[in-house]
């Protein structure tokens, strides 16, 4: 199978679709790989560096007429006649968005895969292009924001006097803010966050964020680990917030989408007029429109002195790095599809059939119910990928929602236990019932029987018993015991039949019985309830 | 006066409501209803009892009831969280003397046919063996009597020979039925409890307690047989079962048979690789003093507790919330690892926390926790010492080799906090202290840790 890696055309990419790194690894993988000449150049990977990988420079005809095509944006009208009747295209394509462009492609009978549609479970993290340019996306919003910012992002004490941390707020916590509030830390800002989603609050925490939230209860997650539109008296309390957060933050980083919809305005004119001269917002939505109201798409607007970046091609500007881990999405996305050797559309595959558009150019999208059952199946919220966040030594957040007190038991007894447990029960059986049958009266049949059906109890008690105690969180061994203690003051019983009739050795002997049975029953029932009463989530 | 069966039936409801108890400690939501069923059906059990038509009860039984329930209430909310290890043992006894009382009153009543001698020499036999070794483990815990194992030369052939005449008694007993065969028989047997757990040393105590707590619901069961009443024998066999998990569960913890743990007088004689093992972790241990930790901890994200039985001596378990709820305040993430084996009873340490109201979904065990060491900026490790012993992995000759440890020393700070520098109970010294990671905060554990609140709040 022939790859064929095009130079993008649109005005101010710089990015590839793979990088001589990637390349040399699909050549590995037993593919042949055509690169257009000066494809990789905007993103410094020079010709002669794929050939060394191990590809062929070819020209554009040459690259379009692969058996597969990758690429990074959507392509134009002429790039679509460039491709192969019956080719392939794998690309970023929003086909919600681009309803003409996949029409044209669907006459040119082609299959095309849209990277933009891999669903967000977990098994396809490593393909999901969009979280590897949401985290570039958050690291190049706060260097945008340190190179327009007048100031240190870390607090000093020079000779000279002190200077006070740079304050950065970080609005939605979803990948992109994860990256750009670790970026932010990493240079030594303060650094705040807001998301709706209060999953959201360990990851803030674990990258050492501080986590915003308003006192309105309202769960915002939504689907896909995006969030969810918020009630009006959510969003009051909200802006509250950040009409509060603008006179002190220095720095606002924007991040929050709705999917399908024009971002929600979150910044409003008059936080950007609260805030210092000086101070900088960078827009990351500015794509679907922005969160700051001030946001021009594209460009920096400035307003009393602050700065509104409006960057749409933030992961162009870092085109290195972005073109190899796009690259490598592209690596994992074909070795899941089958590899060189196997590759094929399964419209089975859960991680593969939504991000299938065209199949021979039959409309193939939107995804079938089917399919998205099964995507329901997965862990529906994908968490951010911490391990891509770069410029911090990655914490793992603390194991959320592990119950304890419900985990099953350290281990199970073994089965080997339990079968000795069988045995044993079996020979007490056997030497119990030879014992009563050897020494045979009147009532043998009656005696043994009766026997038989206490021994009978006793050892299933004893299952029910093993069954009960391996269930007991090990936290609660102490207090098992206590009851175990009161329980088996049920001892009580004999003495109670012990003690009856008139006053005689015998009864007076039951009577002490009953005496200590019945302290060890007050007893452990109540030190048993005092132990639990103190147990406090 | 109700119908026989009416309370026959009364006897399976109390039996079903034990059953439930003890489904209901299998978590901390619903443990507090567990008990509640335990409560109910012992009410049950005894109501039922005592409304028996064949009941021609004596006053002094009723009173004896009231007496009792009173002592019983009294000890039990008296006595303080770190005691509750005597309190258990204590009661163990109690149940143990039950049952052998039970077993001489069916004695004193005359007659009896040889299969109820054999149940009840049986249930006597195991009675007295709870009994004393009860008493004896009760004073061991409080303190009374040294925790260090009682070795006699020829131990096992003392319990060989007390078996023997157990036994010998017991086949003169079941031919000729008479009382002085079991009265004798129960004082060997009681000198065979004292004696077995005499020989068990400091830190298995844990262990000595589970079996008791085993023993006293065979003890239990013996007696149903004995009495033929089924509730008896469920209850015996519920009890009996619990406590033989515990104790396999805790010497599964320390890598160790049961045979090993009862009959192996563990820790008393210094262990022989010691002695040829010149080279000592060498090097001197590094201190650290209160404020410096209280800094680090400052600086920390991640930070867990392994609370030892030192804490419970200390009674340092309401600083160390303090400590807790310090660090929690400044969005440190606190959490507790407990080893099966920490403190002298299965879940002690569980206990001690939650009497000083530390929650206890951060109270982790140690399978639940110890992959997260090497994410931990400090570790503090507290009147613990074997079970933070990193020799056990690394050692194959050390004594508590294999033995699974909490491995505090992958992380990035420990700070040990002891009152001297002797040794744990299984008397071997502590490669951890020497590690380069490891600073020692010398001092009694409350005093220790109170400091350290303080310069956190300062």
């Amino acid at each position: 199978m022939k790859l064929g890696i095009v130079h993008e055309t649109r005005t101010g990419e710089r990015r590839v679709a793979a990088s001589p790194n990637v390349v040399a690894r699909f050549v590995k993988g037993g593919w042949e790989v055509d690169v257009e000449r000066g494809a990789g150049v905007a993103a410094s990977y020079p010709d002669a560096a794929y050939e060394k990988a191990g590809a062929k420079i070819v020209d554009r005809a040459g690259a379009w007429s692969a058996d597969i095509v990758l690429k990074v944006r959507p392509p134009d009208e002429a790039e679509v006649g460039q491709l192969r009747e019956g080719g392939c295209l794998i690309s970023f394509l929003y086909p919600a968005q681009n309803d003409a462009l996949v029409a044209a492609l669907a006459q040119r009978k082609v299959t095309v895969l849209a990277m933009d549609q891999v669903p967000r479970i977990s098994r396809a993290q490593k393909m999901d292009a969009l979280s590897s340019m949401a985290n570039i996306s958050g690291y190049r919003a706060v260097i945008e924001a340190a190179n327009r910012f007048g100031s240190f992002f870390t607090g000093q004490f020079t000779a000279a006097g002190k200077v006070p941390p740079g304050k950065v707020l970080v609005i939605g916590a979803g990948v992109a803010g994860l990256a750009a509030l670790g970026a932010a830390k990493g240079l030594g800002a303060i650094v705040r966050a807001f998301d709706v989603r209060a999953a959201a609050e360990d990851q803030v925490k674990s990258l050492g964020g501080e986590f915003l939230t308003v006192k309105v209860k309202e769960a915002g997650e939504g689907q896909g680990g995006y969030a969810k539109e918020m009630s009006k008296d959510f969003i009051d309390a909200e802006y509250a917030l950040f009409r509060e957060q603008a006179k002190d933050v220095d720095v606002v980083i924007t991040t929050a989408l709705i999917p399908g919809k024009l971002a929600p305005k979150l910044w409003l004119k008059d936080m950007v007029e609260l805030m210092k001269p000086g101070s900088v917002v960078v827009d990351l939505a500015a794509e679907q429109g922005g969160n700051c109201e001030y946001t021009k798409p594209g460009e920096v607007a400035e307003v009393n002195g602050v700065s509104i970046v409006g960057y749409t091609d933030l992961p162009s500007r870092m085109a290195s790095v972005a073109s190899d881990l796009y690259g490598m999405n592209l690596w994992h996305f074909l070795e899941e599809m089958g590899g060189a050797s196997g590759w094929k559309v399964d419209r089975d595959n859960d991680a593969v059939r939504p991000a299938l558009v065209l199949e021979n150019g039959e409309k193939m999208w939107p995804a079938p119910p089917v399919a998205a059952m099964a995507k329901k199946a997965e862990p529906a919220v994908t968490p951010p990928p911490k391990a891509e966040v770069k410029s911090t030594p990655a914490t793992p957040a603390p194991a959320p929602a592990k119950s304890h007190g419900h985990g099953p038991p350290t281990a199970a007894p073994s089965r080997g236990s339990g079968v000795l447990l069988v045995v044993v029960g079996l020979i007490a059986a056997g030497a119990w019932l030879a014992l009563r049958l050897g020494y045979a009266d009147t009532a043998v049949s009656k005696e043994s029987a009766e026997l038989l059906q206490h021994l009978t109890i006793f050892v299933m008690a004893v299952f029910v018993g093993f069954q009960v105690v391996w269930n007991v969180t090990p936290a609660l061994h102490t207090p098992l015991m206590s009851v175990t203690n009161a329980i088996s003051g049920i001892i009580v019983v004999g003495g109670l039949l012990g003690g009856t009739g008139d006053l005689h050795a015998s009864s007076a002997v039951a009577i002490v019985a009953t005496l200590f049975a019945t302290i060890n029953i007050a007893g452990g029932f109540i030190v048993t309830r005092r132990m639990l009463a103190m147990f406090r989530k | 006066m109700l119908a026989i069966e009416l309370i026959y039936v009364a006897y399976i409801v109390a039996a079903v409501l034990f059953i439930l108890a003890l489904r209901g400690l299998s978590s901390q939501e619903t443990a507090k209803r567990g008990n509640v069923y335990g409560i109910v059906g012992m009410a049950i059990a005894i109501g039922a009892t005592l409304s028996l038509p064949a009941g021609d009860f004596h006053p002094l039984l009723v009173g004896s009831i009231a007496i009792a329930a009173v002592i019983g209430a009294v000890m039990a909310l008296r006595v303080g969280m770190t005691q509750m290890p005597e309190m258990v043992a204590l009661l163990h006894s109690f149940v143990g003397l039950a049952a052998v009382l039970v077993g001489f009153s069916l004695q004193l009543r005359g007659e009896a046919p040889l299969a109820e001698r054999v149940e009840i020499y049986v249930d006597v036999i195991i009675g007295a063996i709870t009994t004393t070794g009860s008493v004896l483990a009760f004073l061991k815990l409080r303190g009374t009597v040294s925790g260090k194992p009682l070795l006699l030369p020829a131990r096992h052939f003392l319990n060989l020979a007390m078996l023997i005449a157990i036994v010998v008694l017991g086949v003169m007993y079941g031919r000729d039925h008479q009382d002085w065969t079991l009265e004798v028989a129960a004082v060997i047997a009681g000198v065979l409890g004292m004696h077995l757990v005499a020989a068990i040393g400091g830190a298995d105590m844990p262990v000595v307690v589970s079996m008791l707590n085993s023993y006293s619901g065979w003890t239990a069961a013996a007696a149903g047989f004995m009495l033929k009443q089924d509730v008896l024998i469920i209850t015996g066999a519920l009890v009996g079962s619990s406590g033989a998990i515990l104790s396999y569960i805790m010497c599964r913890a320390m890598n160790r048979s049961i045979w090993n743990v009862i009959f192996g007088g563990f820790g008393a004689t210094p262990p022989p690789s010691s002695a040829k093992k010149p080279a000592q972790p060498a090097g001197d241990v590094q201190e650290i003093d209160a404020a410096t930790l209280a800094q680090r901890l400052r600086e920390s994200k991640n930070v867990i507790i392994v609370p030892g039985y030192g804490m419970a001596v200390a009674r340092a378990q309401h600083a160390v919330r303090e400590l807790t709820e310090a660090l929690r305040k400044q969005g440190v993430n606190v959490r507790f690892a407990i080893h099966p084996v920490a403190g002298r009873l299965p879940g002690h340490m569980n206990v001690l926390l939650a009497e000083a109201n530390v929650p206890y979904d951060i109270v982790l065990e140690m399978d639940e926790i110890n992959h997260d060491f090497p994410t931990t900026d400090v570790a503090i490790v507290i009147g613990a010492n074997d079970i933070v012993n990193p020799a056990a992995e690394e050692d194959p000759t050390c004594p508590i080799a294999g033995m699974p440890v909490l491995q505090v020393w992958k992380s990035k700070l420990v700070v040990v906090n002891k009152r001297s520098r002797a040794a744990g109970y299984a008397g071997i010294d502590n490669p951890l202290f020497y590690k380069p990671v490891t600073k020692m905060l010398f001092g009694d554990a409350k005093d220790a840790i109170e400091k350290v609140v303080a310069a956190l709040k300062a």
